[in-house]
């Protein structure tokens, strides 16, 4: 197709025939012309599906998204939109802010872990020259907390501290020094209180609880959350053909994002607040000044700045966004609080440590008869996102695989340190690490291949999860066998030499929860954006979305400019403020890609719509027949037949003026009903498969990973570019807590390795050569079918290398992080068993084939085809988890099997052999106690 | 972090600088030396005995001295891993230093005088008040070990720097000067055993340069370091060794990282060879050395297991000099 010009009345007369430029005419490229190239690019077939009519392949089957699809920028690998910002140090953090006469706040931080506060005095401090106000946890009784249902934080203690580091006050000053030095001058009274740092002691009854729940409160003890599920049939795993059962200690870690917490808050000439945070989720940030500061919302204008990373560590509402606006308040003056990086560490929200029991047997066919998860998680002092976490760590291990049955205990604790919250892979790494080494055991006591037998007891796409989970699309077997031959696993697995090892993982997480946090399912959508083009042809969006450096911004960038047909340049993604954005949810549960991008392909779909009507009116042609291409909009048949988008658009918003339209998106109803039926939830899920293979040196017990091979089911990779880099970064992550990061709590309690030095965040030197594999299974309800790859990808990595050093070693560690010394622990721990000397003389486990290999092969044969049908939709029949148990989907399974239960609270006989989480159901909630009294 | 504010002095010559530490020391300030300061600095941050007066060596000529015989304490680890005059057991070592970036700012001077380091003590302002503080920097409270309570007499900080034992086992020597002129003295002999003193240089007195003998280029030397990661960390443990190529008595084993000095293994060696008729078993020499030392529990590996990996990075070290796999 030739190429026609895409901006009206500028003719080449512009331009002499010397190619000078005319005097008196500037030679800027004409509005609307997408840059300085004036020519419309053909179509780029390339990346048109072939179920409209191009090249890309859809192996999956076509997708509602196909016809919105222009070839435009869906699928292209490109660098961010911001990057630019970025790498040239102009990209404005939280700590860049700088406002006109702003002063400096400094928190003051509890010395101990537990304490009442019996009185502060303030006077020397306020005494002291430079200080400009001064603020306790009286100037803000008000609770809040990311939670609605668990608020326990105060913007500073009210009445007790709960950690090291928890905050006491806050001082404002006319420079840091003075700040600092104000620190020393309170002068507080403190009666001391037994602080507990063991979770097992959190079970206990306690003489004063970090938090009181009131009627609530589960007897006198620290027990934040407890969770009881129970589905299927237990009877299966009465008579196990195989069983694993691991206890699992995890240490606890953190984000380790580059950017400290910063925030500087501005109370305007009106009065109304101006609070700059780098903020993954400033909804919930809005929602919270609101409650602390007693003033509604619309006087509150939270902008988010750039944020340099995440990863769940700066989706809470924080104390500090509170302090500042506290100060600000009171000092008259914009106030900056900067934290340094053992103020981090001190406000923590990382993964939680995590005391994990898994049992699982298989039966004689080789099907999972059941899962048994214990999973006791230290919370810290605060609840943050931990009512959540204690379902994820049980629930979010319900799939891939189809279950016969599912057990799961949890508890999460409060304890003296700071709070645990969430971390990209929220709840889900712990137990799925846990739970794929147990199948790599229970696969090496059937002696098949540990990937044939994951290939053998797959859920396939279009089905539900015991738990009532909805799967859609699902490339787990994808992966699984594309990480298989890439990384030439059949040559390799159990056939090492001893210090060489390979190993498998897989990963499933949510793709945006299904039930957000502040979400009323009545009154508000999960995600809206509203799109503007004014007259100049350039397109502005306004979305809330928080780009955290996941690229949430481009990727909003990118499908706007698929629907339109418009180079990406020209999409202007405007999602800083509360007063311009519209709500969303935020950054979190990996629910921006799917969520805000299908907004943003409706509200898309609804300038195209204007823009076609106006085609309609000056071509003639129907918008069935006419075709948007890059900056035109053309008949069908005849190329030459049409207008530019510009002529368009001005013809579109003659009467109008810009052009305005706004889309959401709502998830539809899922999920069951009984208690805890919403956690874990989700639209979508992703999947995913590592081989990692790993070095362990046997002397020294230093394992390095060497290779990896990545597989990622993404649905449908809006840029390639980005999913690669997850993919990468996702494994350096989780490399990093299964082989060195660990928040380390010495023998007073103390967080011993507050700062980068000592939490050892891998470096270059331990990063293995990674490769990523992204697997497209289309999702039918994510935008062009995409589904998230920020989290999940870190799944697998862990139980990978866990599995590698098996192989390499031949002994199981489940201590985690794996650092040296526990390795040779472990090692020193099966010389002795073995009754050798030397560990160069350990033997390697090695691999023959046992009769059930051959039956799972032949089974995976069958699923393969299975699922291929049931992922084009040729085959739409109902299927339920307990099909491969022989059960019929279209009834319900307790009217088919006797002892088939679902179950949200343990049966009375079932106490005495609960886990060490399940033992907070033995404690009762104090109404319940008040009712025996 | 905020620095805390302290007056920056830069002498051009060891005179001026001995001058002027006298001067300061009449007049009752006290101060510190410093030469790339990436150990220094960072511990004034976290306000862990900062003090007034800081006396740069970036200025002296002297200091930048760098020959197979003498390296000044201003060479950085960056030049002497790239300089072809030094030993390649030096190089060796200081390429495991740290990362890249600071090792073009950590030199000689500041690695051999590294302050010792222990979690009870590396560590913010209030962090280490709500530890109540610790005997190395009481602030006035006369406060208690933390690593072993109830011994109030000596620290037990953990000496982690790489160079020193491998200086110890070429038999190098440092030239220390200071008001009251200058002394030469082995390296073996430089550190006291006691976390706070850490070294013998007397206030007033900064160590200009390391001397090395004739036959240490003779010498075959090999430094293991154990760490978890590649890169920035502090040694776990550490053990250097070297010989003259087939001179069984010409061996010598030095270890840091493990106690509050760094130590040569004289003794050990001596013994072993009057046990072994003069010759090298290496198991038992890696066990004898492992017996010899006791690390504390205050660095980020437990001190077991860095007991216990003494034994294999000795191993690893004689099998290095020897050429033996």
């Amino acid at each position: 197709m030739g190429s026609y010009r895409q901006q009206p009345g500028s003719g080449k007369g512009d331009q002499r025939k010397d190619g000078k430029r005319i005097a008196g005419k500037q030679v800027f490229p004409p509005p609307g012309s997408g840059g300085s190239d004036p020519e419309m690019r053909p179509r780029d077939l390339d990346f048109i599906p072939e179920t409209v009519g191009g090249r890309e392949p859809k192996p999956a089957g076509d997708h509602i998204h196909d016809r919105d699809r222009t070839g435009t920028a869906v699928g292209k690998p490109m660098a961010l939109v911001d990057s630019n910002a970025k790498v040239t140090g102009q990209a404005w953090y939280g700590d860049d802010v700088r406002l006109q006469g702003e002063a400096i706040g400094k928190i003051l931080r509890s010395p101990h872990h537990y304490a009442r506060i019996k009185s502060i005095d303030t006077t020397r401090v306020e005494a002291l020259p430079g200080v400009l106000a001064v603020a306790t946890g009286k100037d803000a009784p008000n609770r809040f907390g990311v939670l609605p249902v668990t608020k326990d934080e105060h913007a500073m203690a009210v009445d007790k501290v709960r950690h090291v580091g928890d905050l006491v006050a806050c001082v404002a000053a006319v420079d840091e020094a003075t700040a600092i030095q104000a620190l020393s001058l309170f002068d507080i009274e403190w009666e001391l209180l037994e602080p507990v740092f063991d979770p097992k002691k959190g079970l206990e009854d306690h003489d004063e609880p970090i938090h009181w729940r009131g009627k609530y409160h589960l007897a006198r003890t620290n027990v934040q959350k407890r969770v009881f599920q129970e589905f299927g049939d237990r009877s299966l795993v009465k008579t196990p053909y195989a069983a694993s059962h691991g206890s699992w200690t995890m240490a606890g870690v953190h984000h380790g994002f580059t950017e400290p917490h910063a925030v500087v808050a501005h109370w305007d000439p009106n009065g109304r607040l101006q609070l700059y945070t780098p903020q993954q989720v400033p909804h919930y940030t809005h929602r919270a000044l609101s409650t602390v500061l007693d003033v509604p919302m619309h006087q509150i204008n939270v902008v988010r700045t750039f944020v340099g990373g995440g990863f769940g560590g700066k989706s809470d509402p924080f104390p500090h966004e509170m302090c500042a606006a506290i100060l600000a308040r009171k000092a008259g003056v914009p106030i900056r609080i900067t934290f340094d990086r053992e103020e981090v560490y001190w406000i923590n929200r990382g993964r939680h440590p995590s005391h994990i029991d898994v049992k699982m047997t298989a039966d004689n066919e080789g099907r999972i008869s059941g899962f048994d998860i214990d999973a006791l998680i230290d919370g810290g002092g605060f609840a943050s996102f931990g009512h959540v976490t204690s379902y994820y760590n049980g629930v979010l291990a319900t799939a891939p695989y189809e279950l016969g049955s599912f057990h799961y205990t949890g508890a999460r604790v409060w304890t003296n340190k700071p709070a645990s919250g969430a971390m990209r892979g929220h709840g889900a790494v712990n137990t799925r690490c846990a739970v794929e080494v147990g199948l790599d055991e229970m696969a090496e006591q059937m002696a098949v291949d540990p990937i044939d037998l994951r290939l053998a007891n797959l859920l396939p796409p279009h089905s539900r999860t015991i738990s009532g989970f909805r799967i859609t699309s699902n490339g787990m077997r994808e992966a699984l066998t594309r990480v298989r031959e890439g990384s030439d696993w059949d040559n390799k697995f159990r056939q090492l030499p001893l210090g060489k090892g390979i190993g498998i993982g897989c990963g499933f997480f949510i793709s945006g929860s299904g039930l957000p946090i502040h979400w009323d399912p009545k009154n508000f959508p999960h995600a809206t954006v509203h799109i503007q083009v004014d007259m100049d042809g350039g397109v502005t969006v306004h979305t809330g979305a928080a780009d955290i450096g996941q690229g949430s911004t481009t990727a909003i960038a990118q499908v706007v400019a698929e629907v339109l047909a418009l180079p990406v340049e020209m999409i202007h993604v405007r999602s800083h403020e509360s007063d311009t954005s519209p709500v969303d949810l935020g950054s979190y549960s990996s629910r921006v890609t799917f969520m805000n991008a299908n907004a943003a392909i409706r509200a898309a779909i609804g300038i195209r719509d204007q823009l076609l009507k106006a085609a309609w009116e000056m071509l003639g042609y129907h918008p069935n027949v006419l075709v948007l291409n890059d900056r035109r909009i053309y008949y069908k048949h005849d190329p030459a037949v049409g207008v530019s988008y510009l002529q368009a658009l001005h013809k579109a918003q003659e009467d109008t003026g810009a052009l305005i339209a706004r889309g959401a998106y709502r998830s539809p109803p899922m999920g069951g009903v009984h208690k805890g039926a919403a956690a874990g939830l989700a639209p979508a899920y992703s999947f995913s498969a590592y081989v990692a293979e790993v070095d362990v040196d046997v002397e020294t017990g230093k394992v390095s990973c060497t290779n990896v091979w990545a597989a990622h089911d993404c649905g449908k990779a809006l840029n390639p570019l980005a999913v690669r880099g997850q993919i990468i970064g996702s494994c350096h992550m989780g490399l990093g807590q299964v082989l060195s990061e660990k928040m380390v709590y010495g023998r007073t309690g103390h967080l011993q390795n507050a700062n980068l030095l000592d939490y050892k965040i891998p470096s270059v030197h331990e990063m293995p050569h990674v490769e990523p594999i992204i697997v497209e299974s289309s999702d039918p309800e994510g935008p062009f079918g995409a589904k998230e790859a920020g989290e999940g990808p870190l799944l697998p990595i862990l139980p990978a290398v866990v599995n590698a050093v098996y192989d390499a070693t031949g002994i199981r560690m489940r201590d985690l992080p794996l650092t040296p010394d526990v390795v040779y622990k472990g090692i020193e721990k099966h010389l002795k068993k073995v009754g050798l000397d030397d560990p160069l003389d350990l033997e390697t486990p090695t691999l023959t084939h046992g009769p059930l290999q051959q039956q799972l092969v032949e089974r995976a044969k069958e699923h393969e085809v299975r699922d291929r049908l049931r992922q084009r939709s040729e085959d739409t029949s109902a299927y339920v988890n307990g099909v491969l148990f022989g059960f019929d989907p279209n009834r319900p399974l307790n009217e088919q099997v006797e002892g088939w239960r679902e179950a949200d609270e343990p049966l009375p006989e079932q106490l005495a052999e609960l886990g060490f989480a399940g033992r907070a159901w033995l404690k009762k909630e104090q109404r319940h106690m008040e009712d025996d009294a | 972090m905020l620095m805390p504010p302290f007056e920056l002095h830069h002498p051009e010559t060891v005179e001026d600088a001995c001058a002027l530490a006298a001067t300061l020391m009449e007049e009752g300030h006290s101060f510190d030396w410093v030469a790339g300061g990436t150990d220094v600095l960072p511990n004034y941050k976290w306000r862990i005995n900062p003090k007034p007066h800081v006396i740069s060596l970036a200025s002296i000529p002297d200091a930048f001295v760098l020959s197979s015989s003498e390296i000044g304490c201003m060479v950085s680890l960056d030049t002497l891993v790239a300089s072809e005059a030094a030993h390649p057991l030096l190089r060796q070592a200081a390429a495991k230093v740290a990362s890249s970036l600071i090792r073009k700012s950590a030199t000689v001077g500041g690695n051999l005088c590294l302050d010792t380091r222990c979690f009870w003590y590396n560590q913010s302002e209030d962090w280490r008040r709500s530890i109540d503080w610790c005997h190395k920097a009481d602030c006035g409270t006369g406060a208690d070990c933390r690593v072993i309570p109830n011994q109030n007499t000596l620290c037990v900080a953990t000496y982690q720097g790489d160079l020193a034992p491998n200086f110890m086992v070429l038999n190098a020597s440092v030239l220390i000067v200071g008001p009251n002129g200058e002394r030469t003295v082995d390296v073996a002999s430089f550190y006291q055993l006691d976390g706070m003193k850490k070294n013998i240089l007397e206030e007033g007195e900064f160590l200009l340069k390391v001397m090395l003998p004739k036959d240490a280029s003779k010498r075959e030397g090999c430094y293991q370091k154990l760490r978890v990661r590649e890169t920035w960390d502090f040694p776990e443990a550490g053990i250097a060794a070297s010989w003259i190529p087939g001179q069984t008595d010409t061996l010598q084993i030095a270890s840091t990282a493990l106690e509050s000095i760094p130590k040569v293994h004289s003794e050990q060696i001596s013994q072993h060879l009057k046990e072994n008729n003069g010759a090298i078993d290496v198991k038992t020499m890696a066990v004898s050395i492992q017996k010899s030392v006791k690390p504390v529990n205050n660095t980020a590996l437990p001190p077991r297991y860095r007991r216990a990996m003494v034994k294999t990075l000795t191993k690893r070290a004689l099998m290095g000099i020897m050429k033996e796999n």
